[in-house]
């Protein structure tokens, strides 16, 4: 089912291709847009005349031309059902602040730097030209980080800078040019950067035929910038291209994937192996190799980490446009108090029971990390009451570091579990699920106890044990796919787990909701740290003595006590990959 | 031809750390045509120096005296007159580079350069053209016989069947093929070629020339292959010295494009003489 009404925020270096990849799906899917446009270019407003012109359906495509500072009213007008944002990491991470709360999805697309990496066993001289098509002409979206080897630095650094010696630069269609200008902010942009890693330490090669007026910037290399220097962290700008070198393969992974940036990335390799291995090592939503740039609106691209988590072209970009039929309307829940500071700083303090009547509860949970009971960092425990007020028995109260250690857990076990075969994730899936049909009667009574029928207890527990398998069932389905498309050569769509899952269960259904969640996640090939049912959170404890004895440790990590705070310690944490947050509106 | 290659050991490992990436040679083909284009006067110019470039060339077997001078009666005056005057180049002595023929033709062709008034190298092609299939003896005596009657540049076709075992030889210019092949100068080729000379002089200095031969017919075609060599080398190699371009019909293109710039109409075949 189609969204809506899109909003399109676009920056101010973008260009018309660009426009279109985003406009045109969603048009495909039924969606109509409104496109906000820097004032300095006229061709959007052509192109929503020709639309305009198109007889039958005159407001499909609206384009309004005016500074950045509209992004956000036009975010939040009420018609709008998506937004999707391209552009510079501080105003996507404003529009996301100002779009909390609201039911607007935001698709993100951040940051227009991508990496080149050079191995020793390449053609230098088509990776030359590659990096003159990617940086220095008008191709390229922004500025390149190149990785070279070391032991074909000198080569490389020889050919590169005496092609850049041929380029030119100017204004004109015409052929004899190579290059244009963006701008007069882009070129104060890579001037000062230039300038800061000139200060710095690094040397800067600059070269080409350019004219010497102000939005002309010659094309520039920089090398030797000192890796720990704040310019080598922030993104490169258009021309500019930061080279440094690398030793080994591994190296060069862990450099690579040591930014925060996750945009696109291209392997120049002649060996087969070699390109694959470092394809898929790298954390990039894009991978080309032995080519770069290299576009077709059938293959979907996007990025990871800091670079958004929107996808353009091929199937996936097209169900960006669209949402399952059959999703409730979402209420936009804003809170008018809300005050990100305070929330879920403290931790209510919660009184001990009172005297104890009855026989004495067991002793009270642990935190279940790192596949095993720990003791919570703070060393006190909260009571859950039943359903008739009595006390039901104790559970740890978590804090900040045990978040801390449970998601180092998580994280130490996601190599291992990712890296297991869909059918070995489905045979543990399964066999969580048969331990729990054998805890039946335990899990049964326990819902009895919060005041859940008997017969509807045991339906829970079944329907938990089932939607078990069936997840475990799908991991064999989900995979890799391959992909033909107009472009020279095969094209592999990675589905690739995220990471560390956090998720925060609701209320209700304490034991079904926990298993719904879990399973997915673990399907997929994530490890979860897991915030169970505040209110009867000994089911998911019941549950963690199964995991103890089948699961690997770490991959699953439960963590009791106050949900809000425990919400915080997770969305502030900066090593998860996602959160999904079931709970009050705040 | 300038300076001989001085030529150096045979080191193998240069030729096994050769790597090429087909796909992005073939990106860089299309774009070299895709992207460079003259106009104008500009082309005019060119079109001129691609005149200066080219090898005119005749290697058919009914060759004989008579169609040989006038060949080299049009290598002496490859653009009409009036044309060459309309663009005021009249009097910079534009003639193609040199004339190839088969050996056996080689004496008409001094004659006929001579009693042209003409000093153009001849060149030959020579050792069992065009498939080299020979003896050796009989090939060393083609060459000796080819510089007695007056030839000063010789186009050796190489041993192939030494080149698929291994065995490799040195020279002064590389020549994409004989041009009586099925797929004679392509862009691909030629920038992997252009890359190997670029790489030979980094390393030892020496100039290599290069030729392209064969399938180059049309004035757009030669404009082309200028940029390329243009960008990869650099106008270095944009002499008669180092770059020759091997080929018959281009010659009459060239002119008929010039024709147009200068009257701004196209001429019919019978406007402008046969070479």
């Amino acid at each position: 089912m189609r969204t809506g009404v899109i909003g399109l925020i676009l920056p101010p270096t973008f260009s018309f291709l660009e426009m279109m990849w985003r406009i045109c799906p969603a048009l495909a899917m039924g969606c109509t847009v409104v496109a906000l446009v820097p004032p300095t270019s006229p061709t959007p407003l052509l192109l929503a005349q020709l639309a305009g012109e198109l007889g039958s359906f005159p407001g499909i495509l609206n384009v309004i031309s005016g500074p950045a500072s509209l992004g956000p009213i036009l975010a939040s007008q009420p018609a709008i059902q998506k937004v999707a944002f391209c552009g510079a990491l501080e105003e996507g991470r404003v529009l996301r602040r100002s779009l909390a709360g609201k039911c607007v999805e935001l698709g993100l697309a951040l940051g227009m730097e991508s990496l080149l990496l050079l191995t020793d066993t390449a053609d230098v001289d088509s990776a030359v030209e590659g990096v003159v098509d990617a940086a220095w002409s008008d191709r390229g979206p922004g500025g390149l980080r190149l990785l070279i080897q070391e032991s074909v630095w000198d080569e490389f650094m020889r050919r590169l800078q005496e092609r850049m010696g041929r380029l030119r630069s100017g204004q004109g269609l015409d052929g004899a040019v190579d290059m244009g200008t963006r701008g007069a902010a882009a070129c104060d942009l890579a001037q000062r950067f230039v300038h800061e890693a000139q200060s710095q330490g690094a040397q800067v090669f600059q070269a080409g035929d350019v004219p010497p007026k102000s939005p002309f910037y010659p094309p520039t290399l920089v090398s030797n910038l000192p890796p720990a220097s704040p310019c080598a962290q922030a993104e490169v700008p258009w021309p500019v291209v930061v080279a440094s070198p690398f030793r080994t393969a591994k190296e060069a992974l862990a450099v690579a994937n040591g930014t925060p940036r996750g945009g696109s990335a291209s392997v120049w390799s002649e060996r087969l192996g070699q390109a694959l291995e470092l394809g898929y090592g790298l954390q990039m939503g894009t991978v080309w190799i032995n080519a770069h740039n290299l576009r077709d609106p059938s293959v979907p691209t996007g990025g990871c980490k800091e670079s958004g988590c929107s996808w353009h072209g091929g199937p996936d970009g097209l169900y960006e446009y669209l949402r399952p039929s059959r999703t409730p309307i979402q209420v936009s829940c804003l809170s008018k108090n809300m005050n990100y500071d305070t929330f879920g700083l403290a931790v209510p303090s919660t009184l001990p029971a009172g005297p104890e009547i009855g026989p004495s509860p067991a002793p009270p949970y642990g935190l279940f990390v790192g596949g095993r009971f720990q003791a919570p960092g703070a060393r006190s425990s909260r009571p859950i009451q039943d359903s008739s007020g009595n006390l039901h028995g104790y559970v740890a109260e978590g804090g900040a570091k045990d978040i801390r250690g449970a998601v180092e857990a998580a994280h130490q076990a996601a190599p291992g579990w990712a890296g297991q075969s869909p059918g070995a994730r489905a045979g543990l899936l399964w066999a969580l699920a048969a331990a729990l049909e054998r805890r039946k009667s335990t899990l049964a009574s326990r819902l009895e106890r919060q005041g859940v029928e008997l017969k509807a207890a045991e339906a829970e527990v079944e329907l938990s044990a089932r939607r078990l398998r069936a997840w475990g069932a799908r991991a064999q389905a989900q995979g890799h796919t391959l992909q033909v498309s107009g472009l020279r050569g095969p094209v592999l769509r990675l589905r690739e787990p995220l990471g560390v899952l956090a998720v925060v269960c609701p209320d209700e259904w304490p034991l079904l909701a926990f298993v719904s969640l879990l399973a997915p996640a673990l399907a997929c090939g994530n490890t979860v740290v897991m915030v169970p049912s505040a209110a009867c959170p000994l089911l998911a404890l019941e549950v963690c003595q199964d995991m103890a004895t089948l699961f690997p440790a770490g991959l699953a990590n439960v963590v009791t006590g106050d949900r809000d705070h425990l919400t915080r310690c997770l969305a502030l944490h900066q090593d998860v990959q996602a959160l999904w947050y079931f709970g009050s509106a705040q | 031809m300038s300076a001989h290659n001085r030529g150096t050991d045979l080191d193998l490992s240069w030729i096994s750390k050769i790597q090429v990436n087909h796909p992005a040679v073939l990106r860089r083909a299309e774009q070299i045509q895709a992207r460079r284009t003259v106009k104008k006067e500009w082309q005019a110019a060119w079109l001129l120096k691609a005149v200066t470039f080219i090898d005119l060339t005749t290697l058919s077997g009914d060759d004989t005296s008579s169609n040989i001078q006038r060949l080299c009666y049009k290598a002496k005056y490859p653009i009409r007159e009036d044309l060459l005057k309309a663009l005021n180049m009249h009097d910079k002595g534009i003639t193609t580079a040199a004339v190839c023929v088969y050996p056996a033709r080689v004496c008409d062709a001094v004659r006929a350069l001579k009693a042209a008034g003409c000093n153009i190298p001849v060149a030959s092609v020579a050792t069992g053209f065009p498939a080299g299939q020979t003896h050796l003896k009989t090939r060393l005596e083609e060459i000796r016989l080819a510089v007695e009657d007056g030839a000063t540049e010789i186009d050796v076709v190489i041993n192939r069947s030494l080149v698929l075992t291994g065995q490799w030889e040195g020279s002064d210019f590389i020549k994409t093929s004989t041009g009586k092949e099925t797929v004679n100068a392509t862009f691909p080729v030629a920038i992997v070629m252009l890359r190997a000379i670029r790489d030979f002089f980094w390393k030892t200095g020496n100039k290599i020339g290069f030729k392209p031969a064969g399938g180059i017919r049309s004035a757009k075609d030669s404009l082309a292959w200028l940029s390329l060599v243009k960008e990869e080398l650099g106008d270095e190699w944009l002499k008669p010295e180092l770059f020759r371009i091997g080929a018959s019909t281009l010659l009459s293109d060239i002119e008929r494009q010039i024709y147009h710039h200068v009257t701004g109409r196209y001429a019919a075949y019978h406007d402008l003489p046969m070479s």
